[in-house]
């Protein structure tokens, strides 16, 4: 049977179903994109020592005590910057927002690193 | 040493290795007081006052540094070079501040690892001609990774790593009994999502990077990096990046600034003379690499915007 027989053997009820499907197979893959966890992590780590681990996809904002003071860091669409920070330079704030890697600052003793959940894609140490 | 030092330490007792990390820490940063180029307390910047002058009387720490640093520069027929200091301070990679042709040529005879001289019975060394300077720059975090690594194993600690920036020595393997997994940092990384072009499996080895990437500028077209030739003064061109492995990082931080300045033909041919393992990336996007490093490393993705030659 060719397409052509097959469309014109079809009523207008048929050919709303497939479209109510594609549609709705297509929304599924959208809802799992943007919806659903990502998988990813935000780490926080304080003076050398893991302070939180949070999910990347839900935004709030949160303070750290560091050996200088407070650093404020928020975390909003999947993204991660540093706010407000006691240090002088200001480095972690003006790196701005970070999808994946990390934002450190020094003086303040803190390192904010975005990665996946799944450890087999990580790596102990990066070269270059 | 102005850069992000990572010790990650495998013990069954946490005071126990938090004690040998501190002290591996405090290994780097009097190794750190004893080089830097940029303070007037280090016993570099002793020596570079008194070039031309006379001898200074330093640590063997240092001494063993410079040891190591003229090897590397005759194997690789001065590619790599610790005098390039008068040469290297012109540029300011940050500022975007390149010199003039003249003041290179005029700099240039001042830079040559042959008028570095040691003297290890009486632990001095001394620079020939006056205007001379040692940037150790290209060795120092290599040998501070090692120097850690060793005081960590002093310690009783089993296996770790040190990562001093990009200078990374691996010992021992994981709790899981697997040896140690390095990326290595993709050198036209568009995001952060493509940041790693590979990763490589590692067990007391050490691996480092050079790229032109690092510290640069662009003006004119032109790539202008931290990575000179010692005997001309500019940039180094064939390469985008060098990864070298080897035992010592002493070793694979100062082999991947030479072998990145010989570039990827001479420089392949080095590192079969020295048994050494290394990846190039050369200014074609071809990959070369030695023949034993093909099973141990997996590209990703990333990668495909290179070819293998």
């Amino acid at each position: 049977m060719s397409l052509r027989k097959l469309l014109s053997s079809t009523t207008s009820a048929d050919r709303i179903l497939f479209l109510l499907l594609l549609l709705l197979s297509f929304s599924g893959i959208l809802f799992v994109r943007e919806v659903l966890p990502g998988g990813r992590t935000v780490q926080i780590e304080v003076n050398g020592r893991p302070a939180y681990v949070l999910p990347l996809d839900k935004d709030r904002a949160l303070t750290v005590e560091g050996p200088l003071g407070k650093t404020l860091i928020e975390i909003k669409d999947r993204r991660v910057r540093v706010t407000e920070s006691p240090c002088h330079n200001k480095l972690c704030i003006q790196q701005g927002w970070v999808r994946s890697g990390t934002i450190i600052c020094l003086p303040n003793r803190v390192v904010i690193t975005v990665g996946d959940h799944d450890k087999s894609t990580t790596v102990d140490a990066t070269t270059g | 040493m102005d850069t992000i030092v990572t010790i990650t330490a495998v013990s069954t007792a946490r005071d126990s290795a938090e004690k040998a990390i501190d002290n591996a820490f405090s290994e780097i940063r009097k190794l750190e007081q004893l080089s830097n180029f940029f303070s007037p307390d280090s016993e570099i910047s002793k020596i570079n006052r008194n070039a031309g002058i006379s001898e200074v009387k330093v640590s063997p720490d240092i001494i063993a540094l410079l040891e190591k640093a003229l090897y590397v520069s005759e194997k690789t027929a001065g590619a790599f070079d610790v005098t390039i200091g008068p040469v290297e301070r012109l540029y300011d990679f940050h500022r975007r501040i390149k010199p003039q042709e003249d003041e290179i040529r005029k700099n240039l005879p001042l830079v040559n690892y042959k008028n570095l001289i040691i003297d290890r019975n009486r632990s001095t060394v001394f620079l020939q001609k006056k205007g001379m300077l040692i940037d150790p720059g290209g060795i120092t975090k290599g040998y501070a990774a090692d120097r850690a690594a060793d005081v960590l194993r002093e310690q009783g600690i089993k296996s770790g790593i040190v990562a001093v920036a990009g200078e990374i020595r691996t010992f021992g393997l994981k709790p899981d009994g697997k040896p140690w997994k390095i990326g290595i940092k993709n050198p036209r990384a568009k995001d952060q999502e493509d940041d790693i072009m590979a990763t490589i499996e590692l067990s007391d080895m050490a691996i480092s990077t050079s790229g032109d990437y690092e510290r640069f500028f662009i003006a004119d077209g032109k790539r202008y990096h931290h990575l000179l030739d010692p005997r001309t003064g500019h940039s180094a061109g064939g390469c985008k990046c060098v990864s070298i492995i080897a035992k010592k990082g002493v070793f694979t931080d100062s082999f991947a600034t030479g072998i990145f300045v010989l570039g990827p033909e001479k420089g392949m041919k080095v590192l079969e003379k020295l048994g050494f393992d290394g990846i190039i990336i050369d200014s074609q996007d071809e990959i070369h690499m030695t023949p034993k490093i093909r099973g141990k490393i997996e590209f990703k993705k990333t990668a495909e915007q290179y070819h293998f030659s």
